[in-house]
């Protein structure tokens, strides 16, 4: 099964009958003249990134705006239309303080999957004693955290609560919880790689593509930032595909991947096998 | 008068060609324009409009073409970030395709149908697909 383990579904065209909610999100998101996808749109894109699955995630920034940019409701709709294609990712903001409530609920009632954080937009420290209570909402239901890591192009966001060291004391407190650092923490490469080599707790993400095309830019990270056998012998079962689509274009990183020079194995791994890990839908086998 | 309709394609592939006539030819008739021109018109830039013969071979021989101008694999300046978009351009090789088969073609209508030549289709381009796409047809006449 392939995977794309980091999806934003905010221009999803079921979800924005609201025309006010759709300018919103090309607001906050800072991405614009994308125009929305239907979903017959979304499936064909799949097929030509040769996808199975995709994580939708959730974004809730709801005390800095009033409302959840992409609400986990939304998110689970949208699976509802189609269960065999997609499986989708919980958004509480932190700074609410029904946030582990609404995580629950999130699990148990709309069947999300895990959750998904933005430290560089809504402030906050994962390191954060306040926190735990989320920590242990995701750990009493085995759900992993997807962390938006390095660079945001999203509005009002900060760089440096991104960087991979913000996240290695939450990774050693809680060796249960798997994390992910999305966007492999860019540019932040080496560090990202040093925390997957010491916590297997940790996962990343190849959700980036700031420069050149998806060739140049995964050749770049992937092979001259680091070496690309540090992937394909040490950290071959931490590493996950993930687009940011729309940011990104899902299906030139996925070819991308291909020309990397990992092994066949490897590129098993990354393009599925380590997110069913992650998600905890089974071994990965 | 002017009469306007725009088609919506949800295309499937990265390249594919579309045959639009018996769509442009319903909207002419639709108009109830008699004489006049019609115009058929891509709304994209990483798209064209093009009129050739609706054969299986020649469209295979038109994306070989195109693809030996633009080929994906070269180091081409439009492919970075884009501040206006918010994302990432990847797509160099629509918009040079999009530019060998122009964006628009026109035909002729005399009592109220398209005359076009017996090879003659109107062909949709699609060069950064898969993608939601609109085509404005225009007729234009009384």
């Amino acid at each position: 099964m392939t995977i794309d383990i980091h999806v934003h579904p905010a221009f999803y065209e079921p979800i924005n009958a609201d025309a006010a909610r759709e300018e919103l999100r090309h607001c906050e998101l800072d991405i614009h003249r994308n125009g929305l996808a239907p979903l017959e749109h979304v499936f064909n894109q799949m097929r030509c990134a040769s996808l199975d699955r995709l994580c939708l995630l959730a974004q809730d920034y709801s005390t800095q705006m009033g409302e959840t940019l992409v609400s986990n409701e939304e998110v689970a709709q949208l699976v509802s239309f189609a269960p065999e294609r997609f499986w989708g990712l919980a958004s509480v903001d932190p700074h609410d303080g029904d946030a582990p409530g609404r995580l629950e609920d999130a699990f148990t009632r709309l069947g999300l999957k895990g959750l998904n954080l933005h430290p560089g937009r809504s402030r906050f420290d994962p390191a954060d004693p306040a926190l735990e209570p989320l920590w242990a909402v995701c750990e009493r239901h085995d759900r992993p955290v997807l962390f938006h890591a390095g660079l945001s192009w999203e509005k009002d966001t900060l760089a440096e609560y991104g960087h991979p060291l913000r996240f290695e004391a939450l990774a050693q407190k809680h060796p249960r919880l798997r994390i992910c650092l999305g966007h492999f923490g860019w540019p932040w490469i080496r560090e990202t790689a040093m925390l997957l080599l010491k916590y297997p707790n940790v996962y990343a993400d190849t959700a980036a593509l700031y420069f050149d095309n998806a060739r140049e830019f995964y050749t770049q990270c992937f092979t001259r930032d680091i070496p690309i056998t540090w992937i394909d012998r040490s950290l071959r079962h931490q590493v996950m595909f993930g687009s940011d689509n729309p940011r990104f274009e899902q299906i030139r990183m996925a070819e991308a991947l291909g020309t990397l020079g990992l092994r066949d194995s490897t590129l098993e791994l990354i393009r599925g096998e380590n997110a069913l890990v992650f998600l905890g839908e089974g071994d990965g086998a | 008068m002017m009469f306007v309709r725009t088609l919506v394609l949800c295309t499937k592939s990265y390249n594919e060609m579309t045959v639009l006539t018996p769509r442009v030819e319903e909207i002419v008739l639709e108009s109830g324009v008699q004489e006049g021109m019609v115009t058929v018109l891509t709304r994209h830039t990483t798209t064209g409009v093009t009129v050739n013969e609706a054969l299986e071979c020649l469209e295979s021989d038109i994306q070989t073409a195109l693809a030996l101008f633009a080929p994906e694999e070269r180091p081409y300046c439009h492919a970075r970030m884009l501040r206006d978009y918010g994302s990432t351009a990847g797509n160099p090789t629509g918009h040079l395709k999009a530019m060998l088969t122009g964006n628009h073609c026109h035909f002729l209508i005399r009592g109220g149908v398209l005359e076009r030549g017996g090879a003659q289709d109107v062909y949709f381009c699609e060069f950064d697909g898969p993608a939601r796409r609109e085509i404005l047809v225009i007729v234009e006449g009384g």
